[in-house]
């Protein structure tokens, strides 16, 4: 039963703005192509900026010369490493006190991945600075380096930093004992599982201008999700941090990519040498060639359950292969430790999450963030245990799944309602009836996969988010908060947010997003943080407000507070439509009464220490978004492809604010899943990068993908603004256990590995005479 | 990915067109439908510095048909071939395989001339053109001169044709009474070269015998092959389950192909023979006229 909604004691019908599908108002511009992206940005006197980039995986650099290509016409400066005030930042990326690392800008002695840049040009015309690129002279000693992340982790394995291992984080989880657990199952289950690297692959590939404004302040405009990379651009140059200012304008996708930073030193270094704005935009062949990508996983699981289908014991070894810096790979294992046994309760639990250096390219955040790769493992799992045990592969999870106040394997409590079963059988449901094989060699399929998702940061980070709302005038209001809108509708919703409380309509609120001078500080659009964390902040602040003008438009109207309603522009008094005063007329009350029409507001998130860190008990994530999918394929097994034919993806988000838009990331976040599950690939021989061109990283295109069907549930419980969860990323992880399990059931070999070929099911199909492989 | 500078030309004639790219030679290209030539260029694997321009020539986008046999002009448009009900009429298999050929987008510019002078070995056209022996009609400073398809294409990406000469035409030969065709590919996303491509034609007598059997395939090699192999296993026989699979266990045995990053040489192979098998299943029954046909299109899976 999905509990009746709670949040602010209204139901659904009494929101008049909240839960309405209205047009975001940055959409009109998207479709006329208006919207000034990040490489749309033109400045007079503008050069281009220009990386050159290590051809080898890993290399000493024994010659760096760039005399010759500094006296080239048009070439305003050449930088390396050691024209940098500093190459980099030291920083912990473990952020629980466990690790120091400085990952250079610019590579310094050495290259440890295919692309890594080693010297940045700004020229007059791209001509002169592709130039000046092939006049910089740079002898390699080329190394072997270390490419296999099962090798690498391995004792005695060639370092790739001197003086370090390459295991560079160990994350641990302990609860119950699993040897007890094992030794009273039914069965029990073990498989190894491996996911790919991905790109994010957004529509607007890494891209941004910078220039020194008039008051000394280097400005950066570029595509990013963090615009707090301010303070880490100053501490590069070398200046106080408000020295730096970085805006992000509209985005055009991040997924994560645009979370650690991409062009920002580049251009800010290349501006603050010359003294002249500077652009670079990346092509999409630099981008796939060189910037972090979803981490591939080896994934080891053994499981068991008794003989009614409950789970005894869950023991999981993880091992993601970070490239040769830390980035954000030690919270990204985080995540994966923590969700590691899926949405299910689990008495006796063991995990071990480590992340190795490799001479790969690096990976980082991605949509999903390490949660959605142990998808495929937990889920794949479940299927198969069930099948050891003659059971339905919805049984086996329903008796399973958690429920609001069960114990998670961190041992903390599920926070708020679990809606799984209901999840599930919408999902099931939504397929509808099953489709005939479209001739003799094909087999139809079906799957089903859950997941949760965290949304927020892990509460030790002590999340907070601030927003800042003022009204005019002439009762338009306008909205400052610094939140880079990544397309998903960020700002959008923080207009329908306070529209809903002060009765603003939607037309009449401007929204100023993503400015690190001029809009009070959020916190980056990640982790699926910014309806939680800004949206909150929103409502906090647009309920502070309104309790501010209250009494005054009460004066106004002779009413009683509580009797006030706000809409259409207006405060009324419930019942009597005829008493009602404009927002302009109670904003100029206010101003004679020296009442304030603004307001700073902070939400402050859960604030806790680390968990323990050799068991992983204590707190971890604010909460989760829970979900189901369903997919129906057909194989044809003499060549081994897998068709799509039908799609369900069903999340509970607590509250839809915009269901347009919670729509549109359920899809959007499904197709992303599926890329993953049936072709995409960044493939690399020996750390050099093999699929640098759209012809062959296979992402889906359009006729690739059947409608996906987005079923949205609004349980009302959600640590958001009006009871809402965080959609972002949770759509993600589902497809790679759904379509893998539909290509099981069609065929009777499950695919342990991603991405799942044509020639990957042709050679299972093949080789299955000979082993008795489970489904 | 930005496109080099280059000079542009757009003669009005053939002969000026000729004229032109003898007086840059090596440094002059022929601008068709732009849709292979462009990408090289925006990948720096093509750096032409004059770009001669054929689309305003005249009479070279004519499809004529002359009862079964058809002349298609180098600048007919994929789009036109998928689409004339003349074309479709006299050569159905070319037809059928225009609408195989990447998107919507790229058959309204890509041209068959174009396609036949790039010789991609996944193409669709030099298939087809490979298994009914098409003759590529070609204009030079000399003249005109007729090459038959086997001696057109000499590699990868490689054509007889001379520095300074033109593709004007694609002929295809007239249809014999019982002829049939088949169409087979496999690709890893919608709109893609095909990983491996088959097109078989099939001629049967009265009694049923294959009298004329043509196997291509594409993918698998240089270019597109003919599986010669496979077609004598045809020839004179009764076109029957057995003898199909055997043509195809022939095809698999006769490609070479290579591995990269889309399929092992192995997979490739074993492709090669399922789409063989396809296509001759398909090309049997369209030669045998009946209503277990496979119906109208190809079989692409
Ligand atoms: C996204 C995409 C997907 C594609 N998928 C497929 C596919 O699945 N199957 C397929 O077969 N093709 C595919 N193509 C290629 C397409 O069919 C091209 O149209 C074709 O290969 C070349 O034709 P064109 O007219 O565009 O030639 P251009 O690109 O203009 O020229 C190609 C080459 O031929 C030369 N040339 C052109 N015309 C002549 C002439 N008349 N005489 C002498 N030389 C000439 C040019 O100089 C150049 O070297 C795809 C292309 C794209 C962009």
């Amino acid at each position: 039963m999905i509990p009746e909604p709670r949040a602010d004691g209204l139901s659904p019908a009494a929101y008049r703005v909240v839960g309405r599908a209205l047009p975001r108002f940055d959409v009109a511009d998207k479709v006329r192509g208006a919207t000034q992206y990040a490489a749309d940005w033109q400045m007079p006197g503008m050069l281009v900026g220009r990386i050159l980039r290590s051809i080898y995986p890993c290399a000493r650099i024994r010659r760096l010369d760039v005399a010759r290509a500094r006296a080239l016409p048009g070439v305003a400066v050449v930088l390396t490493a050691r024209d940098l005030p500093r190459s980099g930042v030291e920083e912990d990326p473990t952020g629980a006190g466990l690790l120091r690392f400085t990952t250079p800008i610019l590579a310094d002695g050495v290259v440890r991945y295919q692309g890594e840049p080693v010297a940045i040009v700004a020229a007059a015309s791209d001509a002169s600075a592709r130039a000046a690129l092939a006049a910089i002279e740079v002898e390699y000693e080329p190394l072997p380096g270390v490419h296999d992340a099962e090798a690498a982790a391995r004792r005695g394995a060639e370092r790739v930093h001197e003086g370090r291992d390459n295991v560079f984080v160990h994350w641990k989880l302990r609860r119950g004992d699993v040897e007890t657990g094992f030794r009273g199952a039914a069965a029990v289950v073990e498989r190894t599982y491996r996911t790919q690297r991905v790109d994010h692959a957004y529509l607007e590939p890494e891209a941004g201008v910078a220039w020194v404004d008039a008051d000394g302040v280097i400005t950066v405009r570029a595509s990013s999700q963090v615009i707090e990379h301010f303070r880490a651009l100053a501490e590069i140059l070398g200046l106080p941090h408000n020295r730096v200012r970085v805006i992000a304008p509209f985005l055009g996708g991040g997924f994560g990519g645009k979370e650690d930073m991409t062009v920002e030193p580049y251009v800010a270094a290349l501006a603050w040498a010359t003294g002249r704005p500077v652009r670079m935009v990346w092509g999409r062949d630099e981008s796939l060639l060189a910037r972090p990508k979803r981490h591939a996983f080896v994934m080891r699981y053994k499981t068991g359950a008794a003989r009614d289908g409950s789970l005894l014991a869950q023991e999981i070894s993880l091992l993601a292969d970070a490239g040769p810096y830390p980035l954000l790979s030690p919270r990204v294992l985080f995540a994966a430790l923590v969700v590691g046994c899926g949405p299910y309760r689990v008495p006796h639990v063991r995990i071990d999450a480590r992340a190795v250096f490799t001479n790969n390219v690096p990976a980082s955040a991605m949509r999903g963030f390490g949660a959605m790769q142990m998808t495929f493992a937990y889920e794949a799992q479940m299927d198969l245990i069930a099948h050891a045990l003659g059971m339905p592969p919805a049984a086996i999870r329903e008796r399973n799944f958690l429920r609001k106040g069960d114990r998670l394997p961190t041992g903390e409590a599920a926070g708020t309602y679990v809606a799984l079963p209901e999840l599930l059988r919408r999902a099931q449901d939504a397929l509808g009836e099953r489709s005939r094989p479209s001739g003799p060699t094909a087999r139809v399929g079906r799957g089903i996969a859950c997941n949760m998702q965290p949304y927020g940061r892990t509460v030790w980070f002590q999340d907070r988010a601030s927003a800042w709302l003022g009204l005019e005038a002439d009762g338009s209001l306008v909205i400052r908060a610094g939140v880079p809108d990544l397309g998903g509708g960020q700002a959008a919703s923080l207009a329908q947010i306070a529209a809903e409380v002060l009765g603003v309509s939607v037309e009449r609120i401007r929204v100023h997003v993503g400015d690190s001078a001029l809009t009070p500080l959020a916190g980056g659009t990640f982790a699926t943080r910014q309806l939680y964390m800004s949206g909150n902040a929103a409502l906090r602040c647009a309920r502070e407000l309104r309790a501010e003008i209250a009494p005054v438009a009460a004066a106004l109207l002779e009413a009683a507070e509580a009797d006030l309603e706000f809409a259409d522009d207006h405060v009324g008094v419930a019942g009597a439509p005829d008493r009602r005063v404009s927002l302009a007329r109670v904003v100029a009350e206010c101003s004679r009464r020296g009442v304030p029409v603004s307001r700073l507001s902070a939400f402050q998130g859960e604030r806790s220490a680390p968990p323990d860190l050799d068991t992983g008990q204590g707190r971890t994530f604010p909460d989760y978004t829970y979900g189901c999918h369903a997919a129906e394929v057909e194989v044809d097994t003499e060549t081994g492809e897998t068709r799509l034919l039908k799609y369900a993806a069903c999340h509970d988000v607590g509250r839809a604010i915009n269901p347009q838009s919670v729509a549109g990331q359920i899809q959007g976040g499904a197709a992303m899943g599926i890329g993953q599950a049936l072709g995409e690939e960044i493939a690399l021989e020996a750390g050099v990068n093999l699929t640098t061109l759209f012809a062959n990283y296979l992402m889906p295109t359009a006729p690739d993908l059947p409608d996906i069907q987005a079923i949205v549930l609004e349980s009302g419980e959600g640590r958001g603004p009006f009871g809402a969860r965080g959609i972002g990323e949770p759509p993600t992880g589902p497809p790679l256990a759904t379509i893998a399990a539909a290509v099981a059931d069609a065929t009777g070999v499950r695919p342990l590995e991603l991405p799942i070929t044509p020639e990957r099911v042709f050679r299972a199909l093949a080789g299955r005479a000979g082993t008795k492989e489970g489904r | 990915m930005y496109l080099p500078p280059f000079r542009y030309v757009a003669p009005r004639t053939l002969d000026e067109a000729i004229a032109l790219l003898r007086e840059h030679g090596d440094d002059a290209k022929v601008l068709a439908g732009g849709q292979s030539l462009l990408p090289l260029m925006m990948l720096g694997l093509a750096r032409p510095g004059v770009l001669v321009d054929v689309n305003g020539i005249p009479g070279l986008d004519r499809i004529e048909a002359d009862g079964d046999a058809v002349r298609v002009g180098a600048l007919v448009r994929h789009r036109a071939v998928e689409t004339d009900p003349r074309l479709r009429a006299a050569c159905p298999v070319l037809a059928d395989a225009a609408p195989l050929i990447g998107n919507i987008r790229v058959r309204h510019r890509g041209t068959v001339g174009g396609s036949l002078a790039h010789a991609d070995p996944a193409a669709e056209v030099p298939l087809v053109a490979t298994a009914l022996g098409a003759t590529v009609e070609v204009r030079g400073a000399g003249g005109a001169r007729d090459i038959p398809v086997h001696e057109f294409f000499r590699g990868y990406l490689e054509t007889a044709l001379g520095p300074a000469e033109v593709v004007t035409a694609l002929r295809l030969p007239a249809r014999g009474p019982r002829m049939g065709y088949g169409l087979a590919e496999l690709v890893r996303r919608s709109g893609d070269f095909a990983t491996v491509s088959a097109c078989a034609v099939l001629g049967l007598d009265g009694g049923g015998r294959c009298t004329h059997a043509a196997v291509a395939i594409g993918g698998v090699g240089p270019s597109a092959l003919r599986m010669r192999g496979a077609e004598r296993l045809l020839i004179g026989q009764l076109p029957g389950d057995r003898t199909l699979d055997d043509a195809a266990d022939a095809v698999r045995a006769e490609v070479a192909p290579e591995s990269d990053v889309h399929a092992s040489a192995d997979y490739r192979r074993a492709m090669a023979r399922v789409m063989a098998r396809r296509a001759l299943g398909a090309a049997v029954a369209r030669a045998g006229g009946e209503s277990r046909a496979a119906g109208p299109g190809a079989v692409r899976s």
